[in-house]
């Protein structure tokens, strides 16, 4: 402790005085004391009256100048000043706001006249196997906009860091190109600002607006299906856009020809020029990710940890971030870097529940989705309400149990694995085209949960 | 211990004391409590809030000796049961005190009085005046209404009591309004100022006697010493502002009206006071009146006239209807004289034949 903090000896004393004082006594007498001065020895109490310092004279002197020697034989002795009222307030602590446990504002900062987190650039961006293919058409755009690759596509699975490359882009093309312009935007948002200017009736200045741009990036444009006039007014906009040679880059999820319900003409084009997929990161991508991540936030992790949270989280790289981000609210929190056993137990929670779920159960759950008898699962019958479902019972077995093929075949009927193989791999072509399809199974899995 | 007092003294007396004890049950329970001190000095009741203390005593046949120390509330609801003559008996085996009256007894489980505060006085006993109780008791009833309720500027929650010249001047004032009255001082020997909290001082006015009291006081402490016993209070430690500075000077209009056409004239316009209580009052030297006149949308409006002797230039000026009212408490004068000193600066109330009371007030924006 430290012995010329006022305040922290203060508090060492209260916690002293309170287990031995009855908590009414404790109350009454102490609550509106505190030190003012520690002075050649002689710590000076500030106390609200003179009643108080009868009091303390009389019954705690002996027991506080007991504990003050306790922390150092250099307090002599306790003296009690009565305070003006004024004064009474203990001097306010400078609150020791912790700064760096906030999360910097500036992760949050959007630049407005171009929508571009300036968080995403390709310094942060960690280059593998998985998508140094996308990173180069990037560079390749990038060298010569609106030439080499437009539009450029990138699409890959939520988490893969989509958002991530094509913002990099962005904020290098500001970098590169200082007169030009650029904008960011989802799908989304360009569906309301459309529909907003259709109501507003300046569906000109909305169109004037976005073919100002040299580069226009559109996030997420699997969202534009089903959406007729938003499709077109985008298919008038690229035309415009790539006629005066204006780079574009788009993401989705999936690659253009399997976005559903868009018009084939818009998907052509979308396809037109480079189409390319960000797969599943390896586990050294991951690796070199976790690295990257912690030391951006200034925090060295340990070999093993790194490889621990890179082995268990697979998959989406905003998982991974999220449990860099809670390693280091840990790390500040705490202080010092956490050991293996404990980024075990913090990522416990934070992993997807070990998925046990009984074969049965999922028959049961997706039987009661098509409204079918669930023992037909089972049988040898060819039905086609009942084959249907039985392969996509088969298909989230394998997909997201990951249950053996024999193991499904056995499970379900004594089928045959090539059957059971067949099955799912029907199923996951035609997830990708078959957009009611995709949400049955989507459903079926929040059921699952 | 055992004691035996008549019962209309105990009753009286542990009225008073019980004031004293702490009200909120949270707090220790010794300090919600009446400490009965049988000794030397005879019986003494003892109670204190840590803000007031108080120690008075009792006469009543000491049997035997010794202290105890039994919940306020308690106390006081069996006093007020005790009717008719006669002498009540206390007698304390153990941790009870069993009360006996006439044909009735009771136990009364007590609380531990080792934790009872002991009651300050204030270190330095020469800062002393002595003064007829029943003035201080007037002068602190008068007055503590004056200051502020509110605890944000402590200086302003007490009354400001200075002794200089043989006179004891007493100051409250909660910014808006702000009343001084002078009592003189039989010896004139002491100087000193002190503030106390208006909250204490309305429980001591309450407690004192009518008999001669000496008032002593230093730094942090003040006592009221009776031949029954003693009050204390704590001071408030803080700077008074200098109030000299904003009493007006100079006047340009001076009304004098009786206190009765005053009184009676204010009460029905404040009827028709709107909700920020406010009232317009206006000198008129020329006809030689002075008016009340308010407004409220809701209500109506009236208008007030009164004979007046007034002496100036024409001047119309808004209050707030409770701070006018307020010194008709503060003096007992048949006329009153009001002096104003322009629009937006205060107005000075005074009674006629009564120099010892200013009461200012400053007007609200018209």
């Amino acid at each position: 402790m430290d012995k010329g903090n006022l305040k922290e000896l203060w508090e060492h004393i209260l916690t002293q005085v309170e287990l031995s004082i009855s908590p009414a006594n404790f109350n009454t007498w102490f609550r509106n004391s505190f030190i003012t001065k520690i002075d050649d020895g002689v710590v000076y109490l500030a106390v609200p009256s003179q009643f108080f310092k009868d009091w303390y004279i009389k019954k705690f002197n002996t027991l506080l100048l007991k504990i003050v020697r306790e922390v150092s034989y250099e307090f002599r002795n306790i003296e009690y000043v009565i305070v003006k009222d004024d004064h009474r307030k203990p001097p306010r602590e400078n609150k020791n706001t912790r700064g760096a446990l906030e999360l910097p504002l500036e992760d949050f900062y959007i630049n407005k006249s171009d929508n571009l987190n300036p968080r995403y650039t390709f310094d942060t961006f960690v280059i593998g196997s998985f998508n140094n293919l996308a990173y180069a058409a990037a560079q390749a755009a990038l060298e010569r906009p609106g030439i080499t690759y437009n539009p450029l596509f990138i699409y890959g699975e939520t988490g893969r860091g989509k958002t991530h490359l094509i913002q990099a882009i962005g904020n290098q093309f500001k970098k590169q190109y200082p007169g030009r312009k650029v904008f960011y935007l989802t799908s989304e948002k360009f569906t309301v600002d459309f529909t907003d200017s259709l109501q507003a009736g300046t569906a000109n200045r909305f169109k004037d607006k976005y073919r100002q741009y040299d580069l226009l990036i559109m996030d997420d444009i699997q969202f534009l299906s089903k959406k007729d006039k938003t499709q077109e007014e985008l298919f008038h906009l690229f035309n415009t856009l790539h006629d005066t040679n204006k780079q574009i880059i788009f993401s989705s999820d999936r690659p253009p020809i399997a976005i559903p319900d868009i018009f084939d003409r818009l998907k052509s084009r979308l396809a037109s020029g480079m189409s390319i997929d960000i797969g599943e990161p390896d586990i050294e991508s991951r690796m070199a990710i976790v690295r990257k991540k912690a030391a951006l936030h200034g925090i060295m992790l340990t070999n093993e940890v790194v490889e621990y949270i890179a082995t268990t989280l697979s998959g989406s790289i905003r998982e991974i971030e999220g449990m860099v981000n809670n390693i280091v609210c840990h790390t500040q929190a705490k202080g010092g870097t956490p050991d293996i056993a404990e980024v075990r137990n913090s990522l416990r929670s934070f992993t997807r529940p070990q998925k046990n779920v009984s074969v049965k159960n999922i028959v049961d759950k997706v039987a009661e989705f098509y409204g079918i008898d669930e023992d037909s699962i089972y049988e040898k019958t060819r039905r086609r309400e009942v084959v249907r479902p039985r392969q996509i019972i088969m298909y989230l077995l394998r997909e997201d149990f990951n249950i053996s093929y024999p193991t499904i075949g056995t499970k379900l009927g004594g089928r045959d694995h090539t059957t059971v193989i067949h099955s799912c791999e029907k199923i996951k072509r035609e997830v990708l085209g078959d957009s009611e399809l995709a949400k049955d199974i989507q459903d079926i899995r929040t059921l699952l949960v | 211990m055992h004691i035996k007092i008549e019962k209309k003294e105990f009753s009286e007396t542990v009225h008073i004391a019980a004031r004293f004890a702490e009200r909120k049950s949270a707090t220790l329970a010794a300090l919600s409590s009446i400490l009965i001190i049988t000794g030397d000095d005879g019986i003494k009741l003892r109670a204190t809030n840590l803000e007031t203390g108080i120690d008075l005593k009792l006469s009543g046949e000491v049997v035997s000796e010794g202290v105890v120390a039994i919940p306020a509330v308690i106390l006081q609801q069996i006093a007020s049961s005790l009717t008719g003559e006669g002498k009540i008996s206390l007698e304390h085996t153990g941790d009870i005190v069993t009360i006996t009256s006439g044909t009735g007894k009771s136990s009364i489980k007590t609380v531990p009085y080792a934790d009872f505060p002991s009651i300050p006085f204030p270190e330095n006993p020469k800062n002393r005046i002595i003064v007829p109780g029943v003035l201080l008791k007037n002068l602190f009833t008068a007055i503590a209404s004056c200051a502020s309720n509110s605890t944000v500027r402590p200086e302003l929650a007490s009354i400001y009591l200075a002794i200089e010249g043989g006179v004891l001047t007493a100051v409250a004032t909660d910014s808006f309004r702000l009343a001084e009255k002078k009592v003189p001082l039989s010896n004139s020997g002491t100087q000193g100022k002190f503030l106390i909290p208006a909250k204490n001082a309305l429980e001591i006015a309450q407690a004192l006697s009518d008999d001669e009291i000496i008032v002593s006081f230093d730094e942090h402490q003040c006592a009221f010493v009776s031949e029954k016993g003693m009050l204390v209070s704590r001071l408030t430690n803080a700077v008074y502002p200098d109030y000299r500075q904003i009493i007006p000077k100079e006047s340009i209009v001076e009304a004098v009206v009786l206190r009765k056409d005053f009184e009676s004239a204010l009460k029905r316009s404040t009827i028709f006071s709107d909700t920020f209580q406010k009232i317009r009052i206006s000198f008129d030297p020329k006809k030689n009146n002075f008016a009340f006149f308010a407004k409220n949308a809701d209500i109506g409006e009236s208008n007030e006239t009164l004979p007046a002797r007034v002496s100036g230039s024409a001047l119309e000026l808004s209050f707030n209807h409770r701070y006018l009212s307020a010194v008709l408490g503060l003096t007992q004068a048949e006329s009153i004289s009001l002096t104003a000193a322009g629009i937006g600066r205060p107005l000075i109330i005074r009674g006629m034949n009564d120099t010892s009371l200013l009461y200012l007030v400053s007007p609200m924006n018209q």
